[in-house]
C-alpha cells in the first residue's frame, strides 16, 4: 500500500517544522528568537526565514513583537516540541539499538521526525526505555542483535547490503512457517 | 550572539550572509516577475525586474568588498519556490518581507562595525543601509490602500 500522499496530511512542511523547532531551541538556550538567530542557527537567509516566518505567522503558529522577537504560539509550541520529542527518540533508538552515529542519528532523524506518526514515536519510546532498563532481557536483546548486526558499506544509495537484507527478510516472509 | 571584538573574519562571515541575502533576492525577483498574473503584468512587473536589476547590483557591490578584504565570496543559498502563480500585491508583500530582512542584515552590521576603526566597511554598511530603506519605503508606498 502506497500512503505516501499522508505526507502532504501533515500540520506542517518539514521546513516549516524546522523553523518553528529553531525558535523553540532559540527560546531553550537564549531565552528569546530573532529572525537572524533563526537564519544563522538553520543556515539559510533571513529573506528565505521571513517569508517562512510570514505564513507561519498568518497560520497563527508563530508571533512577533514591536521590537521584533519572535515567539511560538499555544499550537507553534505544541508542534515544535512534538517534532523534538520525536527526534529524540528516534535518536536514540538509531544510536542505542542500531549503534548509528550520532552525527547520522541527527541526519536521519531529521528526516522522518515531523512525519512519523504519534503512535509510533510513543511505540518507539517505550522500546527505548526498554533498552535503557539495564535488565538482563534487554542487554541480551542488544548484545544479540549486534552480534547477528553485520558492518554495513553506505555507499551508494541503496547500499548492496541495504537491498541485499531487504531480499531476506521478503524471502524470510514468504516462506511457509512450517519450511523454517 | 555575544557582543565580542568584531574581527576580520567576522566581518567576511557577514558579508558572506549578505552575498547570499541579496542574490537570493534577486532570484525571488525573478520568479516573483515571471509567476505575475493578470493586469498586474503591466506595471508590477516592471518594478519588479527593477529591483531585480538593483539587487544583483548589490550582491556585485557586496563581493566586491568581500574579494577587497583578500578573500573571496562563498554563495550558500538554498531556495525551493513553489510553482504558484499570484497577483501584484502579494508579490510587492513578499518582495516587502525580503527587503526588510535585508534590510535587518545591513543594520546590524552596521551596529557591529560601527566605530570599530574600519572606516571603509563603516561607510558601505551606511549606504547599504540608507539604499535598502529607499527599497522599504518604496515597497510599503506601493502597498499602501
Amino acid at each position: 500500500m502506497h500512503d505516501w500522499r499522508e505526507y502532504d496530511q501533515n500540520p506542517v512542511s518539514h521546513s516549516a517544522a524546522h523553523h518553528l523547532v529553531a525558535i523553540a531551541e532559540l527560546f531553550d538556550e537564549y531565552g528569546y528568537a530573532r529572525v537572524s538567530d533563526v537564519a544563522r542557527l538553520l543556515g539559510i537567509t533571513r529573506g528565505s526565514v521571513s517569508v517562512t516566518l510570514k505564513g507561519l505567522k498568518g497560520k497563527g503558529l508563530v508571533t512577533e513583537d514591536d521590537r521584533r522577537f519572535l515567539g511560538l504560539s499555544d499550537e507553534g509550541e505544541r508542534i515544535a516540541r512534538g517534532v523534538m520529542a520525536k527526534k529524540q527518540v528516534l535518536k536514540g533508538l538509531f544510536m542505542d539499538l542500531l549503534g548509528v552515529s550520532e552525527e547520522q542519528a541527527d541526519l536521519d532523524t531529521c528526516k522522518i521526525e515531523h512525519l512519523v506518526s504519534d503512535e509510533t514515536a510513543a511505540r518507539v519510546g517505550r522500546a527505548l526505555l526498554f533498552l535503557r532498563s539495564g535488565s538482563e532481557n534487554a542487554t541480551r536483546f542488544i548484545e544479540g542483535l549486534r552480534e547477528f548486526g553485520r558492518q554495513g558499506d553506505a555507499e551508494g544509495f541503496p547500499s548492496e547490503e541495504v537491498q541485499e537484507l531487504a531480499r531476506e527478510i521478503a524471502r524470510e516472509t514468504e516462506e511457509p512457517e512450517g519450511s523454517r | 550572539m555575544s557582543e565580542s571584538a568584531f574581527t576580520r573574519e567576522e566581518a567576511i562571515g557577514r558579508l558572506n550572509e549578505l552575498y547570499a541575502e541579496e542574490i537570493e533576492a534577486a532570484l525571488r525577483y525573478l520568479h516573483l516577475a515571471v509567476t505575475l498574473k493578470g493586469l498586474d503584468r503591466l506595471m508590477i512587473r516592471k518594478v519588479l525586474l527593477d529591483n531585480l536589476e538593483e539587487t544583483m547590483e548589490h550582491a556585485q557591490l557586496v563581493g566586491e568588498k568581500i574579494v577587497q578584504m583578500g578573500a573571496a565570496p562563498t554563495l550558500k543559498i538554498q531556495l525551493n519556490l513553489p510553482p504558484e502563480r499570484g497577483n501584484g500585491a502579494d508579490a510587492l508583500r513578499t518582495a516587502l518581507v525580503v527587503e526588510r530582512a535585508a534590510l535587518d542584515a545591513y543594520r546590524e552590521l552596521l551596529e557591529r562595525v560601527e566605530g570599530g576603526g574600519d572606516v571603509v566597511l563603516e561607510e558601505f554598511a551606511r549606504a547599504q543601509v540608507a539604499l535598502e530603506s529607499q527599497h522599504v519605503s518604496e515597497l510599503e508606498l506601493l502597498l499602501e490602500d
